[in-house]
């Protein structure tokens, strides 16, 4: 026999029982060649490039997942920075653009298309300017558009004009789509030095330097890495990370072939391998579970920030042993909505937002997917930012926020999307005001990178 | 169809490639169709379903009874399939089977064995599941 039974049987009981799946399968597509002078002409080409490519995205996962008995949870697409590839444009233009990039993710059958995107951490052009400014209504106008907007990096500091313009924005959206829960800003975040070949959702674009198409994916599986800790029982801390590198190892072995095998059918390169672990609304999908199972009570919990800390580099150490395809985020999502886990404890009232900023510093993303209440103040909002940002930019690291200013709810109440979005407890954020400091505009300088203590 | 702009050049290109001087409507029109019906050819790829090396892991697992088997290795026989390897377990009344089967010979697809086999399973009440061989190798082979 090639393979042991236990080998066998560990392959199965990971895809059957514990969730591993793919989350994603990202087709990035260039659009720079899709400009005209004619809006309406760019609009045409934009639709027929994203279908020449793309149509048979879903049909060829499809055809994969039953190949090897892994499911794909979500094919998507990921396109340039509309703010690039179609800089001239003003708000109108750029809606427009919104509702072409929902038509084709919807004709080909994507959930969610992403580079309703700008890249304005140092500074923005006319059109960028107009871009942000369309965000609210592209978002409550559209389905499955996500949008994102890198505002900071270690190399140009924080454009503190750009975060008061997001802050705006944010406000805005929650109040254009409150039918929904303020679903729009699910779909719109905030970054600090974004990588350009992320394939998750709603940070997804397809970067300036990509090729003309790529694929990337994203893997995902808390609920593997919770059962090979619960499995390991009562052993030491090193012990535990080799524990969770050899099953993020073999998790990452998995996808890398299942993203190479989608690429090949659509005969196109493979771009990254994403591997972070992504939680889920379902149960025994958590992040906060795995972390309860390293030993902390529960999230929010002296000693979280450890935990995660060791969780995050670990994913890291065994993913990159297994491909050299790496990229992406690739690290340890905490979305509160999407986490039943992280629900449960805000809940309880063991995590707080000043909680989950300081587990952003050590892992991959940031405060995510956290309901606040709708009356908070712009300028607070563009503070959570900022704060998320200096994180991001001292560090060197990726860090974002996606805030939902639930509109019309206050603490206490809920938001709730169903589905992959999840629910979320609105939680509560600092009375104190920030206005005065954010107000002043302009940019907060880069920092310096030695004498770092 | 709708052409694109760089679909529009390439066929562009290609009619100049060929007639050089000599074009005359007629012509035209020949090497017009000639590219646009190379151009469909592009688009409508066949789908590929064969899985390269052509072996497959099969798993099966249940309460044990009497022609479980015998069910399975029917199933697979008249499906084409060649088993290259088995090994199977009992623990107190519960039982695991795996198998290497090679599917190259087989008139059935992947997909296709997948559905006569889920068949298979809900008849004898067991579970079977069939995934190609690289998903092991990847995993557990460095």
């Amino acid at each position: 026999m090639p393979y042991e039974f236990e080998e066998v049987l560990e392959t199965i009981k990971m895809t059957e029982i514990e969730h591993f799946d793919i989350r994603t399968v990202t087709m990035g597509i260039s659009l720079r060649d899709c400009y005209d002078r004619n809006l309406e002409i760019t609009k045409e080409k934009i639709y027929s490039k994203i279908l020449k490519y793309a149509k048979n995205h879903v049909s060829y996962a499809e055809q994969v997942e039953a190949q090897f008995g892994i499911s794909i949870a979500n094919k998507r697409i990921a396109v340039t920075p509309v703010s690039i590839a179609f800089d001239g444009l003003d708000a109108g233009g750029f809606i427009e653009v919104a509702k072409v990039l929902d038509k084709a993710a919807k004709d080909v059958g994507v959930d969610y298309i992403g580079g309703f995107s700008a890249l304005v951490q140092k500074g923005f052009t006319r059109s960028e300017a107009e871009m942000i400014k369309a965000i609210p209504h592209a978002l409550s106008q559209t389905e499955r558009v996500v949008s994102s907007v890198n505002v900071a990096s270690t190399k140009a500091g924080i454009n503190m004009d750009a975060v008061n313009m997001m802050a705006a924005a944010v406000k805005k959206t929650a109040e254009l789509t409150k039918d929904k829960d303020s679903v729009g800003c699910a779909k719109l975040v905030v970054f600090c030095n974004v990588p350009e070949d992320n394939p998750f959702v709603a940070g997804a674009f397809h970067g300036v330097s990509e090729a003309e198409v790529s694929l990337n994916m994203g893997i995902s599986g808390p609920g593997v890495v919770l059962d090979a800790i619960k499995n390991a029982g009562k052993v030491d801390l090193q012990q535990l990370a080799e524990v969770i590198k050899k099953t993020t190892f073999k998790i990452t072995r998995a996808g890398e072939l299942i993203g190479r095998k989608v690429a090949a059918l659509h005969g196109i390169p493979f771009g990254i391998i994403d591997i972070s672990l992504a939680p889920t609304p379902a149960e025994g999908d958590s992040i906060a579970d795995v972390l309860k199972a390293m030993g902390v009570e529960d999230v929010g919990a002296a000693g979280t920030t450890a935990a995660l800390a060791m969780l995050n580099d670990a994913v890291k150490k065994g993913g990159l042993m297994a491909s050299s395809s790496v990229g992406g985020m690739s690290g340890a999502f905490i979305p509160v909505s999407e986490d039943q886990g992280m629900i449960r404890a805000a809940e309880k009232g063991h995590i707080s937002i000043e909680k989950l900023e300081a587990m952003t510093s050590v892992c991959s993303v940031g405060l995510d997917m956290i309901a606040i209440p709708g009356d908070t103040d712009e300028s607070t909002i563009a503070g959570i930012i900022a704060d998320e940002c200096a994180i991001g930019v001292i560090n060197d690291k990726t860090t974002s926020a996606r805030l939902i200013p639930a509109y019309g709810k206050k603490v206490g109440d809920y938001v709730d999307y169903g589905g992959l979005l999840g629910r979320a407890p609105v939680m509560k954020v600092s009375d104190l005001s920030p206005a005065k400091f954010v107000s002043r505009g302009g940019r907060i300088p880069a920092p310096m990178r030695s004498l770092t203590n | 169809m709708s052409l694109s702009e760089s679909e529009l050049r390439k066929i562009t290109l290609e009619a100049i490639e060929e007639l050089g001087e000599n074009a005359t409507p007629q012509l035209v029109k020949e090497v017009v169709e000639k590219a646009v019906r190379k151009l469909e050819g592009e688009e409508q790829r066949p789908e590929k379903t064969s899985s390269d090396s052509g072996r497959v892991i099969l798993t099966s697992f249940g309460m044990n009874h009497p022609g479980i088997v015998a069910g399975i290795t029917k199933a697979l026989y008249e499906a084409g399939c060649d088993i290259l390897d088995i090994s199977q377990k009992i623990l107190s009344d519960f039982y695991t089977m795996m198998m290497v089967v090679n599917i190259s010979s087989s008139k059935q697809g992947l997909r296709e064995l997948q559905e006569t086999m889920n068949k298979v399973a809900d008849d004898l009440k067991v579970k079977i599941y069939i995934q190609h061989e690289d998903v092991f190798r990847y995993m557990h082979r460095v």
